[in-house]
């Protein structure tokens, strides 16, 4: 089946992106990268490259290497702003006879529209190699203040492309189906848009699914690449005034301050400061020279403040032409790679008096939405199979009243889940099955949902037999849940209809309950845990005195025996730490039944060493009570 | 009325189960299609997992490289600096172990597939006439494009940036 893609055909990048499973992704380009440079050009050999390859080699050939392309799309050569990028852009600008704009590469002429093509056929060809299928559809994006003319050049080179333009959407438009806004019923949703080179702000109204532009401003020479040069400049600045040295003048040192500048304003969003170290940026007569500057989160801020402000009038204008107010907006998205400065952020949340949405990877929101918008177009977006979720977590009460959880809570069903439990005391007749509902640690607090018995289970030591307790939920919310003994094939089971389920507020409830709960809740399961540990120990002691208690010398037998009595009378107690003492006394101690047993062979080897072959049952017995020793004293030393 | 609306269903239910039939075959393809794609995807992932923290460390293999381009005369041979030799080509064997290859660039044809221009100066057309800095692949995929200046054509002069290319065909 030929697949359906939303691209995002960007000023400097450009994305690709398709509906998986029934979420948006973002498709990476051949070369792996997830964005695509707008860049076309013909190679000196008359190659024709597009993408990676033709921003790497534009140095050498910047006649042949054509970007910023969305520029001239649908634009008269004598519009002011053709005319204004005409001065800025290093490739040759012609006038068509139509009045259109033509660019010139590899001594051809070719038309917006042709060069938008071939970024959209690379765009294709990686989408159809990753997706394993033929991509003939797409819904392709335009900025919000795209005219008529503007509108239908991206739609042509989608059709020169080989491309069938299902829909062209507006960028803004495309974010708020990203943050999936759809779903809502009416907003008024303000989209902040701060690329690389351009600043859009787009006020929009929804209702009822649909989306209104009602106004739009922005500032199309605004971007990150404003905010790297503030930096850059200020670092030569810093170094001309250690050094002496202007590395302006050094074009590749320039090229590495550029990128530390890049790096070091991305790190800014997360960090406080950063360090911009830069060895053997340049040398002069007494030697190399290293830069190493130091950057605070505020003095980038006080150095890019002012295009920040820049992009405040835009919105003003924007809200002013929609004739509403920043408290009548009732979302604000914020798009672009430079959002995630901090600064911006505080400065778009000061002036819209709210907390801008960010969820959503700020680079890739439009691809993504325009993705959407192509499943829900192809009905990719299915309505016939809503698939439901478990509100509440589903498991089993296990002992000292834990909850064991089978089924964790928003699993999708129908799901089905087993696990094998055991007895807890020696020759256990019977295991009860106690199903239960809810986020708490402790059995007790969650809700019952019904329980059985499982009878019938052979006489055995606690641990030895295996009950495999299997939960089912069908699509229709019905759980079944069936204990069968694995030695016996003996099996009981239990159907919880729906109908004993709970209603929203009673989930909610108990979500609220669990949260609120939480530290009580671990306390008590410590609590449980610790004495679990305990009284397994007392069990292990036992039983290998029971079976060696022979070879133990009195003393250290009598030792053991009141270390027992020690952990048994700690756990009629409620302190958890003091249990945890016992036991852990109670471990070293028995640790000592092993050396004393081993000792006692003739010829017994150093410690450490290996046991002589025929040391029997005398010698195995310790041996295989000593890992378990040693697995609970793990676990309480973890804890 | 329980019979007449199990009449309707019936009646209306063959298109109704064509239609089910057909969601539930393009659900479990999509499934199956998915299943691949995470597959390849996790693999593809584990694979490239070191890709950004060796980005980073590539860094400081450039600064080292830089140091010993400038290493004096009078340092050369002293022991202390056949120590941090040692150390340098320890850390380029790390990332060697790791499946990080060098990128040829001096002397080759500049192809943008591997190498990135970042100037032009004398030298034979279309040629790289110097490495600004070295490109890395990583499992054979380019992590790193070699940064190089590309020849224009004009016979080599003796210009300003002669001798530094020079010493930079000593140093690599």
């Amino acid at each position: 089946m030929a697949r359906t893609v939303g691209i995002d055909l960007g000023t400097t990048f450009s994305l690709v992106a398709a509906m998986q499973g029934g979420d948006p992704v973002i498709i990476p380009t051949s070369e792996g990268e997830r964005l695509l440079p707008s860049v076309v050009a013909v190679s000196k050999t008359g190659e024709r490259l597009v993408g990676w390859l033709a921003k790497r080699q534009g140095v050498t050939n910047p006649e042949n290497t054509i970007y910023s392309i969305k520029r001239l799309m649908g634009r008269k050569f004598k519009d002011s702003t053709v005319q204004f990028d005409l001065k800025r852009l290093p490739y040759k600008i012609t006038e068509a006879p139509n009045g259109d704009c033509r660019v010139v590469m590899g001594g051809k002429e070719y038309s917006p529209p042709e060069i938008s093509a071939m970024i959209l056929q690379k765009l294709k060809t990686d989408a159809e190699a990753y997706l394993g299928e033929k991509v003939t559809d797409a819904v392709i994006t335009v900025p919000a203040y795209f005219n008529d003319s503007q509108r239908q050049a991206t739609k042509d080179a989608g059709a020169i492309a080989g491309l069938n333009v299902i829909r062209i959407i507006n960028e803004p438009t495309a974010s708020s189906l990203a943050y999936g806004l759809d779903k809502k019923k009416e907003a008024i949703v303000a989209v902040y848009d701060l690329g690389g080179g351009t600043f859009d702000i787009s006020v929009l109204e929804m209702g009822e699914g649909t989306f209104q532009v009602k106004s739009t401003s922005g500032d199309t020479h605004l971007g990150g690449d404003d905010f790297d040069q503030r930096i850059t400049d200020w670092l030569c600045d810093e170094f001309k005034k250690q050094s002496g040295i202007d590395l302006r003048q050094d074009r590749m040192a320039l090229q590495r301050v550029r990128d530390a500048a890049e790096k070091a304003k991305r790190e800014l969003s997360t960090l406080q400061q950063t360090e911009i170290s830069l060895p053997y940026i340049t040398a002069d007569a007494s030697g190399p020279k290293h830069m190493n500057i130091m950057l605070s989160r505020p003095k980038m801020e006080q150095l890019v403040m002012e295009l920040v402000d820049k992009s405040i009038g835009p919105c003003r204008q924007a809200l002013q032409d929609a004739g509403l107010t920043p408290a009548q907006i009732s979302e604000v998205l914020l798009v672009g790679g430079q959002t995630r400065t901090p600064l911006v952020q505080a400065k778009v949340a000061e002036f819209f008096a709210q907390e801008p949405k960010k969820t959503v990877n700020p680079d890739e929101a439009v691809a993504l939405g325009a993705a959407i918008q192509g499943g829900v177009l192809k009905g990719e977006v299915r309505e016939v199979l809503l698939l439901d979720v478990t509100p509440l977590t589903l498991g089993i009460e296990t002992l000292g009243g834990v909850a064991t959880s089978l089924i964790p809570r928003n699993t999708t069903i129908p799901t089905s889940k087993s696990q094998v439990f055991s007895t807890a005391a020696d020759s256990q007749p019977s295991v009860e099955v106690h199903v239960i509902q809810g986020e708490r640690p402790m059995a007790g607090d969650n809700k019952t949902l019904g329980r059985f018995v499982l009878d019938g289970i052979l006489p055995a030591p606690r641990g030895m037999p295996q009950i495999e307790v299997a939960f089912d939920i069908d699509a229709n919310g019905i759980l079944s849940v069936s204990a069968k003994d694995k030695g016996t094939g003996r099996e009981q089971k239990i159907t919880i209809t729906a109908s004993s389920g709970l209603s929203k507020d009673e989930v909610e409830k108990m979500t609220r309950d669990a949260e609120a709960h939480a530290a009580d809740d671990t306390k008590k399961k410590e609590e449980i845990e610790a004495r679990n540990t305990a009284d397994n120990l007392i069990y292990q002691a036992e039983k290998v005195m029971r079976e060696h208690g022979d070879k133990v010398p009195a003393d250290l037998k009598q030792q053991i025996e009141g270390k027992i009595a020690a952990v048994r009378s700690a756990m009629q107690g409620q302190d958890t730490a003091y249990i945890r003492r016992t036991v852990q006394d109670l471990t070293e101690t028995m640790q000592k039944i092993g050396a004393s047993v081993y000792q006692q062979q003739p010829g017994a080897p150093p410690p450490g060493g290996q046991a002589p072959p025929g040391t029997g049952a005398g010698g195995e017995g310790p041996g295989k009570g000593k890992p378990d020793e040693g697995t609970v004293e793990g676990e309480f030393r973890e804890v | 009325m329980e019979e007449d609306r199990q009449e309707t269903t019936a009646e209306s239910g063959a298109p109704d189960a064509q239609r089910y039939m057909d969601n539930w075959r393009r659900a479990e393809a999509d499934f199956e299609n998915f299943k691949k794609r995470v597959e390849l995807d996790r693999a593809e992932s584990a694979r490239f997992a070191s890709t950004a923290i060796i980005l980073n460390i590539l860094p400081v293999l450039d600064d080292l490289d830089r140091a010993f381009k400038s290493l004096p005369e009078k340092l050369a041979h002293l022991t202390w600096t056949d120590g941090m030799r040692l150390i340098h080509r320890k850390l380029q064997a790390t990332l060697e172990a790791q499946g990080v290859t060098e990128i040829k660039a001096l002397g080759e044809d500049f192809d943008p597939s591997i190498h990135e221009a970042v100037g032009q100066a004398a030298g034979e057309d279309g040629k790289i006439v110097e490495e600004a800095q070295r490109g890395y692949r990583l499992h054979g995929r380019v992590i790193r494009p070699a940064f190089v200046i590309v020849g224009n054509g004009s016979p080599p002069e003796k210009n300003e940036t002669e001798p530094r290319t020079r010493s930079d065909d000593a140093g690599g």
